[in-house]
């Protein structure tokens, strides 16, 4: 299309200022595309100035424009032009220029702004404050639909896991409540449950529900260390956490949502996200826990180094290994906890147990005697498969 | 000048769109997200420039930066709306009900306005974006309305259990379609709702069916109804590729703009050889996938086996336990979003793809001649783009 007298060539144009199409012929000068109208006028579109539109579907093809700004566009069907005027034309594939980088900077930072102060601040103070004034009677079906959710996660096929019921090891449950007497402190009465499982940990959920695992009840080596685990879960209990955490959750998920959006897989994404917003709550949450622990097994006059000696035995055990524990024992702070509980109880004399020795048998039977064999073996073995997100 | 009719050329073909869809969805991952305002953009770009009526390709003139910002802007504000008004939600949930299902409800029902005013903002900028022949395309403003209309639409369709649903879709369509221009030219959606009623009646009779058959089961204890209900199901697929043709033919050919208009004849049995195939095809190459991966798998088992066991005695289970945990985690992580990608890469490739192939190669424009007086509009410079579209889970291809 260079020469001249050569064969002229032809291309589709449309000025973008009416919806008139135009069959132009093109020529070339050495730095000009010439563009003939029908009606004899020539518009001279520099080469170096030409764009491409990118990833058009007819790739053989070109649809030009003349810089970034018009909306006139020539289309060039045929891939001889094309092919040639891709070699002649030295910008085609320039994007056009991002002017509202500051813009998108700015508001970058108000939408990281406003999901901060909202993540942060504003759904944990609410959750705060609306967690004192929900009904206990809400609270109970809060928890209630939770450890529903727990015992079928935790079950294997359709079955959830068994609570663990005995009759004697109930008895010797009550009696180290009985002992600890938090009564005072509680909104409402705690429910326990053990539940026949291997996990080495205990949950407190809404409405005072605490859980104990069969695991943990078999690693414990002495009553008074399942009576400060459950004296930390009260502490949970009192302050409210666990209601406070399922309300900040409700919050913040959904704002997770919106930064996310819902490209593949981004469920997965935001369950991570909110997973160490929680995470990061937790490690005040449970400070305060075991303060409380401290405080109600000294006035139990229990020991309440018994926390740290669980700790401490579970940090040796699990301190680099997999599974539920592993953000337990890898708790920056896990070692200052450790140190709590032994400051705690210093300067105390405990020679009575929280219960009796016989109870304590019969506590650790509480699944059924097949718990008393395997308690030689911790089951830490199949902790990976149920990894859970609650409070320990 | 030419009276005749304008047929659309198609130039879309699954190998590119394939590779474009693979390496924007790879990227998206790998950005956690933040690609996909180019990944929509670039998809778009694509689509759009494969439907060529009289020749001449549509453009997409949107950019990513655009959407980028709507989205940051969407965000300020939702993000206040969906983490206070949840959180709200979720406290008088249990202390009124007990439960968090009415929560769940409220804060479905609390976002559904948002959703049509999300949904008609977006169609606002798609067409703002959107020029063939060199012409912009645009909606009006006139969101409150649409979305007073979506709400007593939708009400209705769910009250009458979708006896509704031909006139919701002929009343938003209108809606949608007398607000939007091509160029100074306004366009104009005609005829009656009473046109969809036909289009739908597989999807009415063979719901029919089937609840008839439920009933009869009950009812007479026979079990053999059961295969009136498997025929009715299979009516009621057939149903929707009907509905799908039909709707698209009855709409489109009662718009006008000016004196221009549209002819359309899709076919019913195209469309579910469409869907059918797509969906097979889908389906046949997870499965092989997933074949070829085993097979890897179990040999790359049997080479570190034979590895092991040539180690001789040293060879004890717990060394296999000693494998560093990220290199499980991390396998998991990429096949996760692996399978992510390649649905989302297949469905464009094997159903979008063939679907807008085939409404745009029997769409033709009559009259084309009148398009010649049609003159450019202005830019509608539309800051938020589709930011609250982006931000709200709409699922939506376009």
């Amino acid at each position: 299309m260079s020469g001249e007298g050569a064969q002229p060539v032809y291309a589709d144009f449309v000025d973008g200022t009416d919806a008139v199409t135009h069959r132009v012929s093109l020529q070339l000068s050495r730095t000009h595309l010439h563009i003939t109208l029908p009606e004899g006028e020539t518009l001279y579109w520099a080469l170096e100035d030409l764009r491409a539109l990118p990833d058009q579907a007819y790739a053989d093809g070109l649809v030009l424009s003349d810089g970034h700004a018009g909306t006139a566009r020539l289309v060039i069907d045929n891939p001889h032009v094309a092919r040639e005027l891709r070699g002649l034309a030295p910008n085609l594939s320039r994007s056009a220029p991002v002017g509202n980088w500051g813009r998108i900077f700015g508001w970058a930072g108000g939408a990281l702004t406003s999901v901060a102060v909202i993540i942060f601040v504003l759904v944990p103070i609410m959750a705060d404050q609306l967690a004192t004034y929900l009904p206990p009677e809400g609270e109970r079906a809060l928890g209630d639909a939770t450890f529903e959710q727990i015992r079928g996660a935790l079950g294997r096929e359709a079955a959830p896991v068994r609570l663990c019921e005995a009759p004697a090891g109930r008895a010797a449950l009550d009696a180290m409540m009985a002992r600890l007497d938090p009564s005072a402190d509680l909104p409402y009465d705690v429910r326990l449950a053990v539940l026949d499982h291997d996990l080495v940990n205990a949950f407190a959920l809404p409405g005072g529900r605490v859980i104990l695992f069969r695991g943990l009840i078999e690693e414990a080596e002495s009553a008074d260390e399942v009576a400060s685990i459950l004296a930390h879960e009260v502490g949970h209990v009192v302050n409210r956490d666990p209601t406070r955490d399922a309300l900040r959750s409700a919050g913040s998920i959904g704002v997770l949502g919106l930064l996310f959006g819902d490209f593949a897989g981004g469920t997965v994404v935001l369950l991570l996200a909110n997973q160490l917003i929680n995470a990061k709550y937790s490690q005040a949450a449970e400070a305060a826990a075991d303060d409380y622990a401290h405080d109600l097994m000294r006035e139990a006059e229990v020991d309440p180094g018994a926390l740290g000696r669980i700790f401490a035995r579970l940090l040796d055990e699990y301190g680099d290994a997999e599974g539920i524990m592993a953000h337990f024992a890898s708790h920056p702070q896990m070692v200052d906890r450790i140190e709590a509980a032994q400051a705690a109880a210093e300067g105390g004399v405990y020679d009575r147990p929280v219960i009796t020795d016989a109870e304590w048998q019969d506590l650790r039977e509480i699944c059924g005697p097949r718990a008393a064999q395997d308690s030689d073996s911790p089951g830490a073995q199949d902790e990976s498969e149920g990894r859970l997100g609650g409070r320990n | 000048m030419t009276f005749a009719d304008l047929k659309t050329d198609y130039k879309g073909s699954k190998a590119p769109l394939f590779r474009l869809a693979l390496v924007t969805g790879i990227r998206t991952v790998l950005t956690a997200g933040f690609y996909r305002f180019w990944m929509k953009t670039r998809m778009r770009r694509y689509y759009w420039s494969a439907i060529r009526p009289g020749g001449m390709p549509l453009e997409y003139a949107g950019r990513a930066t655009e959407k980028l910002l709507g989205f940051l802007t969407a965000v300020v504000f939702l993000a206040f709306y969906i983490g206070i008004v949840n959180l709200i939600l979720m406290f008088f949930s249990f202390s009124l009900f007990e439960g968090n299902t009415p929560a769940y409800a409220l804060s479905l029902l609390g976002i559904t306005p948002l959703i049509f005013f999300a949904q008609y903002r977006a169609r606002r900028y798609v067409l703002a974006r959107t020029r063939w022949r060199g012409i912009r395309f645009g909606l009006e403003p006139g969101v409150a309305g649409f979305v007073w209309r979506s709400l007593l639409h939708w009400g209705l369709t769910v009250v009458t259990l979708g006896l509704w649903w031909p006139v919701k879709t002929f009343w938003l369509e209108k809606y949608r379609t007398d607000r939007t221009f091509y160029g100074d030219h306004r366009m104009h959606q005609g005829g009656s709702w009473r046109m969809l009623i036909r289009p739908m009646l597989n999807l009415y009779l063979s719901v029919a069916l089937m609840v008839g058959a439920g009933v009869a089961i009950g009812v007479a204890e026979d079990p053999r109804f059961a295969a009136l209900i498997v025929l009715g199901f299979g009516w009621f697929l057939y149903g929707l590729g009907a509905w799908k043709a039909g709707t698209f033919k009855a709409l489109t050919e009662t718009k006008t703009l000016g004196e221009a208009g549209l002819r359309t004849q899709p076919r019913t049995g195209r469309i579910i050889g469409i869907y059918a195939g797509g969906w097979g095809a889908m389906v046949g190459l997870f499965i092989l996938g997933m074949i070829v991966s085993g097979i890897v798998l179990a040999i790359i088992g049997a080479i570190t086996g034979f590895a092991f066991d040539t180690l001789g005695e040293e060879v004890d289970i717990s060394t296999l336990g000693s494998i560093p945990p990220i290199i499980p985690i991390v396998t998991g992580i990429i096949l996760y979003f692996g399978v992510f990608i390649m649905w989302n890469v297949l469905k464009e490739t094997f159903i979008t793809l063939p679907l807008a192939h085939h409404f745009a190669e029997v769409t033709e424009i009559v009259n084309p001649a009148a398009l010649n007086a049609v003159r450019q509009r202005s830019r509608d410079e539309f800051a938020e783009a589709e930011g609250f579209a982006d931000a709200l889970p709409l699922g939506d291809a376009f």
